[in-house]
């Protein structure tokens, strides 16, 4: 309607010199009735989510809970005491405004964990979200794990896989992230087989891990993203700042450090794609694509663990030992690697620290080593089975 | 609809207190112009104004900036008089260009945007910056009434094809959330959107105007189209509600 007003006032410029002065006064007055009128009233809140768990309950179970509540949008993670029943834990949760909570049911997690099933309803009525409120024993990983890549599931929309590991006490864990909730927001891949990161049925034994360095579309291209490399690591993958600070939306490192690590060892296949693109996809013909395989070990304020990011997870000045393929070889077949960790910074491993619980490690595969800065060949595929981390035995 | 009563009430509120000054045109012109049965004018106008969602939706919960660019209007009109009388009918022909840049603040517009292997689904808070400019070759069908031998008014549909359209713009400083209010949320400091390939070719409207003839063959003029069908196709899921074009043109016509 205040175009209506513009053109009105227009209108009596044009005209000023003949048309009286107190018409002026009438037609401002008809432009501040009719302005107020476009901005509607405020809708109710559509969101639901759980924000924060509140600190008052925190403070109130005392040293039952270690360290900080790890919120996602569909999970809420305790790590808890061995011996503590967490069961009839009734945490209060700080909520999007407006929005309500209600218990739904309790289930058990293996032999040691808890998980408390929640819904949330948005303020207007309209949306309602499911939440696993997990209390998990502090365990560590069991020297003799093999990261087979068998236990994987669909994510909470149904689009992509997620892989989880389970504990010996057959506690769900779930340690493994990619960047799948990334590529979600593009738009592309109709299936899981078409995600950057994909379970795929050809390992070496059972399932095995697919990653494929993947166009983004126009909508990646327009965010500045313009491929996404397949990846999956040890630790969260962060969709808050996907978009803003692409780097930081990968949190490497999983508090679980049993020993020191002497090396890692697993299966891979890889195949680079045609065509290397720079971060604006230009073409750069005389590059090639190369995989990244590696694990990495860095010092945590146990109370306060700050994971590795894309920005240092190979730099970080807390790293102590870093295990990582060097040469790679492009293969139909399944290439055995074995990798020694090395020191690096300068460092000695502390095993007063490992007591303390002062260390976490990361393991990452991508299928193009430069997809963190979007550089890449898409089409470059690699395969990953059969990962076990060698651990000193003292 | 009341909002466009009142619109036309107003401007005929206006434009008659324009009317009550007539000054002294020559008789012997009055008489040439008045009894000419058919008229062709060219004319040229500026045009302001904002292709918008009316009412407003609730997810815009603010417009932070508004300018509208150059729009302008070039035409000719053809204008025939019923014998006698002072009403008449006018056709013509105008290359006119509908455009505006606007700011607004959001809270969860849902939005939907097909790319060339999928669809992106979400629901957007923040910033949104929107680009549009279209540019139309219309056919006006009008009556008019010359109300003296200065002021005429006319009023009626008009028909257009759209000739180039830009519909982009930028969203920023703000976050989306996959899929609905529940999905996984991202924060975005700039994305870009471009919708120009869904905009509806035919458009149709209502038109009315007025002249203000103060030279023998030369006026000035001024009319407002208010669209009545959206600028985008029906069933376009990218931009949920209707956008109207809504466009005020002042102007100089030029008798031949």
């Amino acid at each position: 309607m205040y175009l209506v007003s513009i053109f009105l006032v227009l209108l009596h410029i044009l005209r000023i010199n003949t048309v009286m002065n107190k018409n002026l006064l009438l037609y401002a007055l008809l432009v501040a009735l009719l302005f107020p009128s476009c901005i509607r009233d405020e809708a109710l809140n559509s969101e639901c989510d759980i924000i924060d768990v509140d600190s008052e309950w925190l403070d109130s179970v005392g040293s039952a809970i270690i360290g900080k509540p790890i919120i996602s949008n569909y999970t809420v993670v305790f790590v808890v005491k061995e011996g503590v029943d967490a069961s009839l834990f009734t945490p209060r949760f700080i909520l999007t405004k407006g929005a309500k909570i209600m218990k739904d049911s309790i289930s058990y997690n293996g032999e040691s964990g808890v998980v408390q099933h929640y819904t949330t309803y948005s303020e207007d009525g309209k949306w309602s979200k499911r939440y696993d409120v997990y209390y998990n024993a502090s365990t560590i990983i069991s020297k003799d794990k093999v990261f087979d890549f068998e236990h994987y599931a669909l994510d909470n929309t149904g689009r992509y896989n997620v892989w989880f590991e389970v504990d010996e006490y057959g506690t769900q864990r779930n340690i493994w992230a990619s960047g799948n909730a990334g590529y979600a927001f593009t738009g592309q891949g109709d299936t899981a087989a078409d995600f950057p990161t994909a379970a795929n049925e050809n390992g070496v034994s059972g399932s095995c891990v697919k990653l494929t360095t993947s166009d983004t579309g126009i909508f990646g291209q327009l965010a500045g993203m313009p491929i996404a490399a397949g990846n999956i690591f040890l630790g969260e993958f962060n969709s808050g700042s996907a978009m803003k600070e692409p780097l930081r939306a990968t949190r490497f490192g999983v508090q679980m450090v049993p020993a020191k690590p002497l090396y890692i060892k697993g299966y891979y296949k890889y195949k680079s794609g045609e065509v290397f693109t720079d971060k604006s996809k230009k073409v750069v013909p005389e590059k090639r694509d190369t995989c990244a395989i590696y694990s990495v070990l860095f010092e945590v304020d146990p109370e306060n663990p700050v994971p590795l990011n894309g920005e240092n997870v190979t730099s970080s000045e807390r790293i102590v030992l870093i295990a990582e393929l060097k040469n790679h070889v492009e293969s139909d077949e399944w290439v055995e690697f074995e990798i020694p960790y090395e020191y690096i910074n300068n460092k000695q491993f502390d095993y007063d620290r490992v007591a303390n619980n002062g260390y976490a490690i990361t393991f990452v595969a991508s299928s193009s080593k430069g997809g963190d800065f979007f550089e890449g060949a898409v089409g470059s595929t690699l395969y990953v089975d059969e990962v076990t981390i060698v651990w000193e035995d003292k | 609809m009341k909002k466009i009563f009142c619109t036309i009430i107003l401007l005929i509120v206006v434009l008659s207190t324009f009317a009550q000054h007539e000054g002294g045109i020559a008789n012997e012109e009055k008489n040439v112009f008045m009894q000419k049965q058919w008229r062709v004018r060219v004319f040229a106008g500026y045009s302001i104004g904002g292709t918008a969602p009316l009412p407003l939706p609730r997810e815009i919960r603010g417009i932070n900036g508004y300018n509208p660019g150059f729009g302008y209007r070039l035409g000719v009109a053809v204008q025939k008089l019923f014998n006698g009388s002072r009403w008449g009918v006018e056709t013509g022909l105008y290359l006119e260009n509908k455009g505006m840049t606007t700011y607004a603040d959001t809270k969860n517009y849902h939005m939907e945007a097909w790319n060339s292997d999928g669809k992106v689904v979400g629901a957007f808070t923040g910033k949104v910056k929107t680009k549009v400019d279209n540019k139309y070759l219309t056919l006006p069908l009008l009556c008019t009434y010359d109300a003296s031998v200065r002021w005429s008014f006319s009023a009626g549909a008009y028909f257009s094809y759209l000739l180039d359209g830009e519909f982009a713009g930028r969203a920023y400083d703000g976050y989306i959330r996959d899929q609905n209010p529940t999905g996984e949320k991202a924060d975005v400091t700039r994305a870009y959107y471009s919708f120009g390939d869904d905009l509806r070719k035919f458009h149709w409207g209502l038109q009315a105007g007025c002249e203000y003839r103060f030279y023998n063959k030369v006026a000035a003029s001024a009319s407002l189209q208010w669209g009545m069908n959206s600028i985008f196709h029906s069933g376009f899921g990218s931009v949920t509600f209707d956008l109207y074009p809504i466009y005020a043109t002042l102007g100089l016509t030029y008798l031949l």
